[in-house]
């Protein structure tokens, strides 16, 4: 039954997202657009934009969801989510030094992006291994906040040195959209995030042994230093493509693993697949609000994560806390 | 339609001479800024400090270039600004630096971002005058103040008086029947637009284009590719010198004007803020776009 509902919400979401926007497109208008028939203009704006960008939304939104349950689990810590382990401060500053040198080419922003977040995860994975020979929770939280940290003020001081308009424009990409969606972008994301995701289902019986401590892990057999680092790096690859194809959205991947938690329960077996299905679902919704909602006008999508998201997670709460 | 946009434009006209007209001046060699504040000198300011480059250009227009003793690290024009000494930013000022070339005056955009420094200087004694620099009628103000606090009211008013003859020329100017229409474009991703409430939009307006997003309230704003698309521009307005990386990404291959090519490269500080040059870019413009819509 709550799987049912699920998946109703996600098939909704992007039957929303497909057929509502800014531009003036009925309903049937747009299904027509979808399957090709009608106006030029009307099929360019469902077919090439419409619908990669929201699959690329729903796809990322379940990418971050699934990658916050994994690191909650991970670091056995409630406030953990994608950007904690650093790769946002580095993502930033990738993005920031290709738009203030005026890298070339149409694909310079998003690879620089991409890069930088790489950069900061093997700071972090390198920093989290200075203790000893496996990944210590409470080293890797601070390792993260403190490459988080360096990445910020090397960010400020590109900032204060450079030209102000350009960088504001900087800033907006990093706050979150979906505006490079394409066909190409969302078969590249696809394909590459595939192998992240299905690892970490994959591991989704070690995980539920892991979040119960990691001697319990060991004791049932686990190999716990290996399984911290290939969850560690999936989790970390996983969410630099995020941001390289979307920017930094927040909330996603910090809420929504616990509002699946109060509903579908503590086992990753089911936890992992809905954490995807209700965050691919709430970015799908929050970017259909982000056009629509002072059109012609655009909203940061990271801004509708959270006012969409909060007030349903405020219900989850009282409803599950009784 | 051709009757209504002329009325419009008259209005507009109106509009800029009766703020022209009604500068407050304050007795006593005093103004009222645009910041709402009173500026009281004692005698025409000697040392000033000009912390935006159209408030620089003006006291150079206007003849007080000798009275700059300070500027912003992003002043270009005239070219002669390079021997005056940077202060640093426009925004949220280095205090120290600007005291320590003596001004007698300090001119800065009307922001609040500059709320403290006016207040730092305030209470070092030095008077900051506030100028909301972003469309013609800016310059017709800004040039007004400055004449007055600098002692370079005939200067000031006899280029006044050629930039409104200027004006009236422009709007007088027969608009084509259909005029081009135009996306001015300031970044990619995410889109974001020039809307009305920008100097630049009027530039366009006065070449004979019509702004796609003029019924954006606002300077800038970013917007969704499927809107750029739903308007379908003529021609893309671009501050850049070739044609731009965005081009050749697949989502941007749906706004026609893109995909043809249809590119108006704007360079130069008179296309960046208002200045006695606007009409100079005005009569650039028209040709760019006839050109380009050709």
């Amino acid at each position: 039954m709550r799987w049912l509902a699920l998946a109703l919400l996600a098939v909704a979401s992007v039957v929303a997202g497909v057929t509502l926007g800014p531009a003036d497109i009925g309903w049937s208008e747009s299904v027509g657009g979808l399957l090709g028939r009608g106006d030029e203009t009307v099929v360019a704006i469902v077919r090439q934009l419409r619908a990669p960008r929201v699959l690329l939304a729903f796809l990322v939104g379940g990418c971050l969801a699934m990658t916050g349950a994994t690191l909650q689990a991970l670091v056995r810590n409630p406030l953990a989510d994608p950007y904690l382990l650093g790769l946002s401060g580095g993502a930033g500053v990738g993005a920031v030094l290709a738009i203030a040198l005026h890298a070339g080419g149409a694909w310079a922003v998003p690879a620089a992006a991409f890069v930088g977040a790489l950069v900061a995860i093997a700071l972090v994975y390198r920093l989290a291994l200075v203790v000893g020979a496996g990944i210590d929770p409470r080293v890797l939280l601070l390792a993260g906040v403190v490459v988080s940290a360096f990445g910020g003020a090397i960010l400020g001081a590109i900032f204060s040195l450079s030209s102000a308009a350009e960088l504001r424009n900087a800033m907006m990409w990093l706050l979150g959209g979906f505006d490079a969606a394409s066909w190409k972008v969302l078969g590249i994301f696809a394909s590459y995030a595939a192998l992240p995701v299905a690892y970490l289902y994959y591991t989704n019986r070690p995980l539920d042994l892991l979040s119960l401590g990691e001697e319990p892990a060991q004791f049932l057999g686990t190999d716990v230093d290996r399984l911290k680092r290939h969850l560690f790096v999936s989790a970390s690859l996983l969410t630099a493509a995020c941001v390289a194809v979307s920017g930094i959205i927040g909330f996603v991947g910090l809420v929504v693993p616990h509002a699946v938690r109060m509903v579908i329960g503590h086992t990753h077996r089911t936890l992992l697949p809905a954490a995807f299905l209700l965050g691919g679902t709430l970015l799908t919704v929050a970017d259909a609000v982000a056009r629509t909602a002072f059109a012609p006008r655009q909203l940061p999508v990271g801004v509708v994560t959270a006012l969409v998201g909060v007030p349903v997670f405020a219900l989850l709460l009282r409803r599950w806390a009784k | 339609m051709v009757f209504s946009s002329q009325n419009k434009l008259l209005y507009i006209a109106t509009a800029i001479g009766v703020t022209a007209c009604s500068n407050p001046e304050v007795g006593g060699g005093g103004v009222v800024d645009d910041l709402g504040r009173t500026v009281v000198l004692e005698a025409p300011a000697r040392r000033v400090v000009s912390l935006l480059p159209p408030i620089t250009e003006l006291l150079f227009a206007i003849g007080a270039e000798s009275t700059v003793v300070g500027r912003t690290q992003w002043d270009k024009y005239p070219p002669s600004v390079v021997d005056i000494p940077i202060v640093g930013d426009a925004f949220d000022p280095n205090v120290e630096r600007v005291v320590a070339q003596r001004p007698d005056l300090v001119a800065m955009y009307a922001s609040s971002a500059n709320e403290q420094a006016i207040q730092r200087l305030a209470d070092l004694g030095i008077p900051t005058v506030s100028i909301r620099m972003d469309s013609l009628a800016s310059v017709v103000r800004g040039a007004s103040l400055l004449g007055r606090l600098t002692g370079t009211t005939q200067r000031a008013d006899s280029l006044v008086r050629i930039f409104e003859a200027q004006r009236d020329s422009a709007l007088n100017a027969p608009r084509p029947d259909l005029a081009v229409r135009v996306l001015i474009l300031s970044w990619d991703n995410p889109p974001i637009i020039i809307g009305a409430k920008s100097f630049l939009s009027e530039l366009v307006t006065l070449a004979g284009g019509d702004n796609v997003f003029g019924d954006v309230d606002a300077p800038s704003a970013p917007v969704t590719i499927e809107t750029i698309v739903e308007r379908d521009p003529d021609l893309v307005v671009l501050f850049s010198d070739d044609a731009p990386a965005f081009a050749d990404r697949p989502e941007w291959q749906t706004v026609a004007a893109v995909r043809d090519r249809r590119f108006v490269f704007l360079q130069g500080s008179e296309f960046e803020y208002p200045s006695f040059r606007a009409f100079e870019a005005v009569r650039k413009l028209r040709g760019l776009l006839a050109k380009a819509a050709r």
